[in-house]
């Protein structure tokens, strides 16, 4: 993971600051190798050289920072000036803000970087490996305007920085510059690729999103992340539809995986009102969905009393039961005595946990908060 | 409370002197590669040490001019800043530069030796998306409530709120409600103390408090607290100074702190010193940085720990300041 230093940082045991002068010697050879690569870099930035060569030297120097922000945008400049072949408008940043708009450099490079022809793809991006070392450059360039063509080079550019980013996600999961970068090549191929084609890349996300989410199911980024490449797959620029089944057991899945994860506990309680909607539930099916989740979370309670995500799904359902304006999916039409049947049961169920765990301290607030429900219930 | 304080034992004690130390030291690592690999967090960096350094009450701690100075020279034409000069303009860097000139009353030089206070509300406000109300964080587009903010924090302290369509990002920040009183990263994300932090501050600068559901969010904060102390961001997370930080303001901000043991986490915030070499680190025995020392020193001057200046929870700058600036 790049170094946030003296900034920011967590999990890092605290060792003497006292460097030997061996080690100092060393920081100052990486400090040398660092500032002489960011030079050239942002010398070229400041004369907007958008070329090849820069692209290649943003590689490099992402690699050693992946929390540079400004590289990442000099990275997409480079691709929009000199490298993909079509420039759809939806693709430009739409705000004027920026003192360098990539449309007003995309000029300046063409002029500047003659080696490189606009609509080319630059060689060392056509290999999909070449974004991983960055450093093989092959004449290959035969370029042919056919849409066929072009868009296949732009299939290759779009996997090689989706391949890129790979190992500087999985060495930094939680930099939000790499994500942010990937997020913005992916909607490249929404822009400039055939539905068809396009869907094939973000379906492939969505499988790399659910292996970041096994490496650390709890990667809040990871969640986010996968939250919008579904909304992404069910929209009608790729030709989706809804996802909202798979979802689901999706965290079926993973709550079975752990209990104790109140992130996949919260997709799924996002996920419940349209899932029913789509099933085109009736209050038979819905009440019966309500009995199901019930049954599981008490089960789950009865094992792990002390699990705060039980808890919050827990109070999710009642909330169902107790504020049906306000939360309508599971028991809308419930009549006041369903609703008081309902809640004694739990409580019923809740005091039983009592038995086994007479010290924990979200049950008798369970108790509490449910007790008080049922009050307000009985007395209009 | 000023009474427990002092019956703390000698290691639970402020380290005022090493803490003004470490931070006046940041700036002075230049053979250390750590310090080139965060330039991008620069500005953001000169916010933190500066405001940790006011609320220790070392106010002159750094250098008035070259701090000025250094903000001046992070500005673009379009009103933005950059972490530093040749980074890219971004909201966040440019919400720590309004920040910093608000903290050191050099607001006035926007408008003298920089862009203007106009343009910069301008950079700031073009990042408003129009039809949702959220904010991005440049011109690439990322959304995210923490943008969202920072442009209300900025735009506040620069008098230029009327910029933006301040009810169409009020009503974004309700979309991000969850059922559990919390707020998340956009709608539909999980509820996270630091995305609480931004929707709540953003809308008590709005003067939307209305919205929130305070004995659901301050149940959901307070059960943040854990075993030692400290507080956690989410269910089942470790404590962190941090997040310690956004539950806390979040719960002064909604008049809840008493819902949480106050002199566990000031003790917790405590351990977490580096009482020789100065700063705060994110639980005890860690490496330390600015980020857990301007969030650990905030979080004892809402905890009234004796010597600190009042934070604004808000904005977590001194009070005095935002006092100054806001003319409240
Ligand atoms: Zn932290």
């Amino acid at each position: 993971m790049a170094d946030q230093g003296s900034y920011s940082q967590h999990g890092i045991a605290r060792t003497s600051r006292v460097r030997t002068e061996e080690q100092r010697q060393r920081d100052l050879d990486h400090i040398t190798r660092y500032r002489d690569l960011e030079d050239q870099v942002r010398e070229r930035i400041k004369r907007s050289d958008y070329s090849p060569e820069t692209f290649r030297l943003t590689s490099a120097l992402l690699k050693l920072n992946p929390e540079y922000y400004t590289i990442w945008n000099a990275r997409r400049r480079c691709l929009i000036s000199s490298s993909f072949s079509k420039r759809p408008s939806g693709s430009l940043p739409s705000k004027a803000s920026s003192t360098t708009s990539p449309t007003a450099t995309t000029a300046g490079s063409s002029t500047e970087s003659s080696s490189a022809p606009l609509a080319a793809t630059p060689p060392n991006l056509a290999s999909p490996t070449a974004g991983m070392s960055g450093t093989t450059a092959e004449e290959t360039t035969q370029y042919d305007s056919s849409d066929a063509e072009s868009e296949a080079a732009d299939l290759a550019i779009i996997q090689s920085e989706l391949t890129f980013t790979i190992p500087l996600l999985l060495e930094s999961p939680k930099c939000y510059w790499i994500w942010s970068y990937r997020l913005w090549i992916l909607e490249q191929a929404i822009s400039r690729l055939p539905a068809a084609r396009a869907r094939g890349v973000w379906e492939d996300e969505l499988r790399l999103a659910s292996r970041m989410l096994d490496k650390d199911r709890r990667n809040f980024h990871a969640w986010g992340y996968r939250r919008h490449v579904v909304a992404q797959l069910e929209s009608p620029a790729l030709n989706g539809k809804s996802m909202v089944e798979a979802e689901f057991a999706y965290t079926t899945a993973m709550i079975r995986k752990d209990l104790s994860n109140f992130s996949a506990w919260h997709s799924r309680a996002r996920l419940i009102p349209r899932l029913l909607d789509e099933r085109g539930a009736d209050d038979e099916a819905r009440r019966k969905f309500l009995d199901a989740e019930l049954n599981q979370t008490r089960e789950a309670l009865n094992v792990g009393p002390e699990d705060q995500s039980l808890w919050y799904y827990h109070q999710y359902l009642i909330l169902n039961i107790v504020r049906p304006s306000q939360y309508p999916a599971m028991a809308p039409h419930f009549s006041t005595t369903d609703r008081i049947a309902y809640l004694e049961r739990e409580l019923d169920e809740i005091r039983s946990l009592l038995e086994d765990y007479d010290d924990v301290q979200l049950v008798y607030e369970a108790l509490f908060e449910y007790t008080l429900f049922l009050y307000h219930l009985q007395n209009g | 409370m000023a009474q427990k304080f002092e019956q703390l034992p000698e290691e639970l004690q402020l380290a005022t002197s090493a803490h003004v130390k470490y931070i006046q030291s940041l700036d002075t690592r230049k053979d250390e590669y750590g310090y080139w690999l965060t330039e991008h967090l620069r500005l953001n960096g000169l916010y933190w040490g500066l405001t940790a350094l006011h609320l220790l009450g070392h106010p002159d701690a750094l250098p008035r001019n070259e701090t000025i100075d250094f903000v001046l020279s992070c500005q673009h034409d379009s009103g933005g800043f950059g972490a530093a000069p040749g980074h890219d303009a971004h909201m966040l860097s440019t919400v720590s530069a309004v920040q910093i000139l608000a903290t050191v009353d050099a607001l006035d030089e926007l408008d003298t030796r920089g862009k203007g206070r106009l343009q910069v509300g301008k950079f700031i406000a073009n990042l408003q998306n129009s039809e949702t109300g959220t904010f991005a964080g440049d011109e690439w587009g990322e959304e995210d409530t923490r943008f969202l903010y920072g442009a209300f924090n900025a735009l506040s302290l620069l008098g230029l709120l009327h910029l933006i369509d301040v009810d169409k990002a009020v009503d974004h920040i309700a979309a991000c409600a969850n059922f559990d009183g919390g707020y998340g990263v956009s709608p539909g994300a999980e509820s996270h103390a630091g995305q609480i932090f931004t929707c709540v501050a953003a809308l008590t600068i709005a003067g939307r408090q209305d919205l929130i559901n305070k004995e659901r969010l301050g149940r959901w904060l307070s059960e943040r607290q854990v075993a030692g102390g400290g507080l956690n961001g989410r269910p089942e997370k470790k404590e962190d100074v941090c997040y310690s930080w956004w539950v806390l303001s979040s719960l002064e901000m909604i008049g809840k702190t008493h819902w949480i043991d106050r002199d566990r986490l000031a003790a917790f915030i405590l351990r977490c010193q580096d009482t020789e070499n100065g700063g705060i680190s994110d639980r005890p025995g860690d490496m330390v940085d600015v980020w857990h020392t301007v969030f650990g020193i905030a979080g004892l001057s809402l905890l009234k720990y004796p010597g600190l200046e009042a934070v604004d929870e808000v904005y977590c700058m001194p009070k005095a300041v935002t006092a100054r600036v806001l003319g409240h």
